[in-house]
């Protein structure tokens, strides 16, 4: 017998959602590095597809902090081991794909299409992947506490947080109460967050949570497996999957692999040729180029700082977080612009 | 990338006239736009003796720049328009004096060398800005005090 949910209690519901949080993260650096690698001018296609998918894994993040929030849990962008080293297996715990940073290429297309594809779990037969729960798995860059769960996509991991809050919101009803005791005012709404790929609506009770998270699945992998979501939007997994075909789906296209838009092009010379996985010690020690990553690496620390503080209770220090955005595309594009004397470009290692 | 000495040494010229150092220098992703430019439109062997005259200099003092590449009657127009274009990402025409003793150069001309250009130019670092229109720093960030790298 299957169990009815995978998240037996609050405990467990907090730790997958501090993996949701984690792993919404955990993307954002392979596909900036990615976004970043290639030529300035060149490849717009690829450059837009990029683009709108980061900022989505941003909102999805922020979603991911509000459910946590909402259930009384403390977003912590700083725990260690929160940033994985790359390359690394997502927390959502796909075993058959590592993810890392590196340049704009057909494999790492290939990846970002493994990180968005559609789950195996149904609506109805949601269960049939929670084959997790295999406590032995290890995967890098997991939160410290041990979980071992393992999905085949994102979305049939968010499924499963569905159903768990699902099932422990009628358990608290029972006796009369409810999981969703968070402050109201750790929610993250959009007076404090613009532009970025969605609406942001605060998590209150059941219903809000699980229209948040659909959303977050819609976005990546589609709604019920079809190409678009309900608004008409593409999801990630079929937005990359344009770049792979080389054409756009247009609208009236319905069937999945096969597009009928424009033709896209993509020039995979105009990319600087980013060292995979990077790390600080790949850098010339005492080097001017090794200082701009510190640097980096300190900003972005701060900036998690920043985030966290975002998440717990002070959302209008989102707004204070936007310019460090900014900058850190100036300094991802200096150092992705910068051979290393051993061969390949330099990138933020993302070493906190 | 273009690995050859020449454009090493164009590298560091470019260092010795900007104030800005190399990693700053590759991150615009201009500075092979810019070597093969200047070359272009000056010539192989005009680039070669300016490239030469930066490497025969024994330090890299300003007065030394001054004297023996600003203060040369064929180099210095070359050099002030290479400031030029690494801060404002504009070849300007050279003069037509320049044209008449060292010319003819038929590629020369005012012109942008790639839509880049203007979004990367120096002079928005060196003064704590962002060019108008490109690099957005995000809203409200008016509010922060602009950080300015040269000391």
């Amino acid at each position: 017998m299957m169990p009815t949910s995978a998240i037996q209690d609050l405990h467990e519901l907090y730790d997958y959602l501090d993996a949701a949080i984690q792993l919404e993260h955990a993307t954002l650096p392979p596909y900036l590095v990615a976004l970043y690698s290639v030529h300035p001018g060149t490849n717009p296609d690829a450059v837009q597809i990029l683009r709108v998918v980061a900022v989505e894994e941003m909102l999805h993040l922020t979603i991911a902090a509000n459910v946590l929030n909402a259930v009384g849990g403390k977003p912590d962008l700083n725990a260690p081991g929160f940033v994985p080293a790359y390359p690394t297996h997502l927390p959502s715990g796909e075993t058959d794909f590592e993810v890392g940073t590196g340049a704009f290429t057909p494999a790492a297309l290939e990846t970002f299409l493994k990180i968005e594809r559609p789950g195996m779990s149904g609506r109805g037969a949601r269960q049939l992947i929670a084959k997790a729960r295999n406590r032995s798995g290890s995967f890098l860059g997991r939160h410290p506490r041990d979980s071992g769960w393992s999905y085949y996509s994102i979305g049939d991991f968010y499924n499963a947080i569905r159903d768990g809050l699902r099932t422990l919101e009628e358990e608290a009803r029972k006796s009369g109460g409810t999981i969703f005791t968070g402050e109201p005012s750790r929610q993250v709404t959009s007076e404090y967050y613009y532009s970025g790929g969605g609406k942001l609506r605060a998590v209150t009770d059941l219903d809000s949570a699980l229209a948040a998270l659909e959303l977050v699945i819609e976005q990546g992998e589609g709604e019920d497996h079809g190409i678009w979501s309900g608004d008409g939007e593409l999801s990630h997994y079929y937005r990359f999957q344009q770049l792979q075909l080389g054409r756009y789906y247009e609208p009236g296209d319905m069937e999945p692999g096969r597009p009928t838009g424009a033709e896209i092009k993509i020039d995979w010379d105009a990319v600087y040729p980013v060292k995979p996985n990077i790390k600080l010690s790949d850098f010339p020690p005492k080097s001017e180029l090794l200082g701009v990553a510190k640097a980096f690496n300190d900003a972005y620390r701060r900036f998690l700082d920043l985030l966290t503080q975002s998440y717990n209770g002070r959302p209008e220090l989102l707004l204070e977080a936007v310019p460090f955005m900014f900058s850190f595309r100036n300094m991802v594009n200096e150092l992705i612009r910068n051979p290393l004397p051993g061969g390949g470009n330099a990138a933020p290692t993302f070493e906190v | 990338m273009v690995d050859d000495q020449r454009f090493q040494t164009f590298l560091e010229l470019s260092e010795a006239i900007t104030g800005f150092g190399r990693v700053r220098l590759l991150g615009t992703g201009q500075a092979e736009l810019y070597f093969a430019t200047a070359e272009r439109v000056v010539g192989h062997a005009i680039m070669d003796e300016l490239l030469t005259a930066f490497a025969d200099l024994p330090t890299r003092t300003p007065e030394l720049l001054r004297l023996h590449l600003f203060g040369n009657e064929m180099l210095g127009d070359v050099v002030r328009n290479l400031v030029k274009l690494w801060f404002g990402g504009v070849w300007y025409q050279l003069p037509a004096i320049w044209q008449q003793a060292y010319g003819p150069a038929a590629e020369d001309g005012t012109f942008i060398p790639s839509p880049d250009a203007y979004v990367e130019g120096l002079m928005w670092v060196a003064i704590g800005a962002h060019p108008a229109g490109a690099k957005a720093p995000g809203f409200a960030s008016w509010a922060v005090a602009p950080q300015i790298p040269l000391s």
